[in-house]
Formats: structure tokens, sequence, C-alpha cells
């Protein structure tokens, strides 16, 4: 997973979300279709991808999902 | 193995949580949400997003009734998040001012580290909100500290690797009991339940979810270890109900021994520091007696 737009494909292809590249650095909150438990589910979603544990722990602190991508690939 | 989703099942349950009220808009009933928290101290209100939400999100009344998270508002672009947002303030400030028996624009609700929201000034009540689609839910106590979460009965969780970030290892045992055909249900009201806990602890998602569990059983219901070991006493009760026969809720409510406060009005639910300061209007209190 090289860009923050592989992430989002990845959800809106297994959780049916309809993110844009342009959702990348909002805040979670302030995503409309976004909740916990999608959280959890892209938490499981990338392990599988990435064939490696994700830092579940950095995962929660994350804001956005530019953030989110930045904690899977170790940046 | 049986699950039971609908009302208290045990008396001692009964006795803590009283059945949600259906708020369908400002109109209340107040008197059914004054009577659950006489009776129980502890409410849970819920009602649907378009009853609560205004025709006009640039009117200029929505200032005063959302007081400092109006800027926040502001700055929110996207309309359904917007309204949301707007929606369940104006409801769990019309659910606080009904108990306390004050206007909605003199209750300023403020969040903690984290984002754990409180009603600012009044320490002897702790609310809780959570929403899910188009439902809204508040739990306000003032007993101690409430949790509240809710989800599609029906939301997919199964099977999708979220079992392995949510469950415990007797979870997990526990749920390949349970018969296929409700064990999708299961793990949402075990999803519920861990929301619920962790929102009253006030530590969110950040305690992890397979460090802590719960029993499928809806019968005095407990936090467990992993390892299905007791993890809480008496002074935690949780409670599970169906909404609308489409949302699972829960409650985790702690009994911090405030006692059964009778009167809730705003006058003695203040804490003593801000009414001095509202008194004197310095903002400093009248520190000399």
């Amino acid at each position: 997973m090289r860009t923050v737009e592989e992430l989002i494909e990845l959800a809106n292809t297994h959780l049916g979300t309809a993110l844009a590249a342009t959702d990348a650095e909002a805040e979670l909150t302030e995503l409309a279709e976004w909740d916990s438990v999608h959280l959890l589910r892209l938490v499981a979603l990338l392990e599988q991808e990435l064939g490696r544990p994700v830092a579940v722990d950095a995962v929660l602190r994350a804001r956005s999902l530019r953030d989110i991508w930045a904690v899977a690939v170790g940046t | 193995m049986a699950i039971t989703l609908g009302p208290a099942a045990d008396e001692r349950t009964a006795e803590t949580f009283a059945r949600p009220v259906r708020v369908s808009g400002p109109e209340g009933p107040w008197e059914r949400v004054r009577e659950a928290v006489e009776r129980h101290g502890s409410v849970i209100v819920h009602a649907r997003l378009a009853q609560w939400l205004p025709d006009d999100l640039e009117d200029p009344r929505l200032r005063p009734l959302l007081g400092p998270d109006h800027a926040r508002f502001r700055k929110m672009t996207h309309p359904q998040v917007r309204a949301r947002f707007v929606a369940s303030r104006l409801l769990l400030k019309h659910v606080a001012c009904a108990v306390i028996e004050a206007a909605p624009e003199t209750v300023e609700l403020a969040y903690k580290p984290g984002g754990r929201p409180y009603l600012r000034g009044l320490d002897q009540i702790d609310i809780s909100l959570s929403h899910t689609e188009d439902l809204l839910l508040v739990g306000l106590t003032r007993r101690g500290w409430i949790g509240v979460d809710a989800e599609a009965k029906d939301r997919p969780m199964l099977g999708l690797g979220t079992e392995n970030q949510v469950c415990t290892p007797y979870e997990r045992r526990t749920l390949a009991q349970i018969a296929e055909e409700r064990r999708n249900a299961a793990l949402v009201r075990l999803w519920t339940l861990k929301e619920a806990y962790s929102k009253a602890i006030g530590q969110g998602m950040r305690f992890r979810f397979t460090e802590f569990g719960f029993s499928p059983q809806d019968r005095n219901v407990q936090v467990l270890r992993p390892d299905g070991a007791p993890g809480t006493g008496a002074e935690w009760a949780f409670h599970t109900c169906l909404i609308d026969r489409a949302y699972t809720v829960s409650v985790a409510l702690f009994d911090a021994g405030f006692g059964d406060t009778d009167d809730t009005a705003a006058a003695t639910m203040l804490d003593a520091g801000l009414i001095a300061a509202l008194v004197d209007g310095t903002g400093e209190g009248d520190r000399g007696e």
C-alpha cells in the first residue's frame, strides 16, 4: 500500500463507504459515514492487506485517514 | 444459549434502569424523563434526527443554544455531519435542562480530554451521547457515571475480521456456542456493551476491547476479564434493549454512591463555585467564606 488513496479504495471496496480522496485529511469525526465499527474493520483489512499486525493503539489515536495510513505503513 | 435483548430480565436490573423514553421533539414528554430520573436516578432518551433538526441551520438562535459548540459547528462542512451534530446537542441539552429545570441556553456542554461530554458546573449529573443512522441516544444519571451506545441490530460484524479486534478469548469461545443465526446479533450486543462501558469510564476505544469482555447472557451482566473471570462488582450495572425493533442499545452505569438526590433543580445541582461566580459576576466567587 503506497498511498492513502489506496487505503481509501480499500475502505470503499470492503466497508461500503463512499469516501473521496479529498477526505484523506478530514477529521474522522467529520466524515458522515465513518464510525468506530468502520475503524476496527479497517484495521483488520489493513492487517490482511499488509500481512502483518497494525499498531491498533496508534490507529485509535489517528484523527484522519492519512494518519491511519501513516500508522499502517509505518511512516 | 439464550440471549435476551428485550426488557430487563432481573429485578436488580429492572430497578436500576427505566424503560427508554422516546422524545419526539422539544415538546417532550419531559415529565416522563423527570419521573425516570426521580425513580431510578438515570434516564435513557431516544429520538430521530429529523425530530431535532432545526429548519434553518443558519438561524442565529442556534448560537446561544449551542454555546461554545457553535464555533465547532460553523467549521463543519458536510451537511449530514452538521445535522447530526446540531440535533444531538439540542437533544442532549434539552434532556439535561428538563431534569435540572433550567433553560437550554443556560447550560454549557463541554468536553474532557478524549472527547467525553459533560455539563459544565453540573458536577452531580453525568451524560453520554450516541448516534447511529438517524437514531439519537442520550443517557443521563445523577448516580455516578453513565455510558450509552446504539447500533443497528443487524449490522454485519461477524466474520469480517473484527472479532479479533473486539472480543476476548472467552467471548470468542462463547460466541462460537451461539446458534449461527443469532451470533451476529450477539456480537453487536457485545460491541455496544463495550462501547457503553468505555464511554462511562471515559476511555473511548483507548481501552482495548480485547482486554475486557461480557457474557453473552443479559442477566446480571458484569465486566469480565479476558479469561471470563469477574472483573467488576455490584457498583456497575449494565443493560441492553432493542429500540424500534431495529437498534441494539446498551447502557453502562457506575453507581458512585451519590445517593438518591431527589432535588435535581439547577440551584442544587450546580457546583458551589459556579453559583458564587454567577451571583457575584466576577467569575471568582466569594472565597472569603
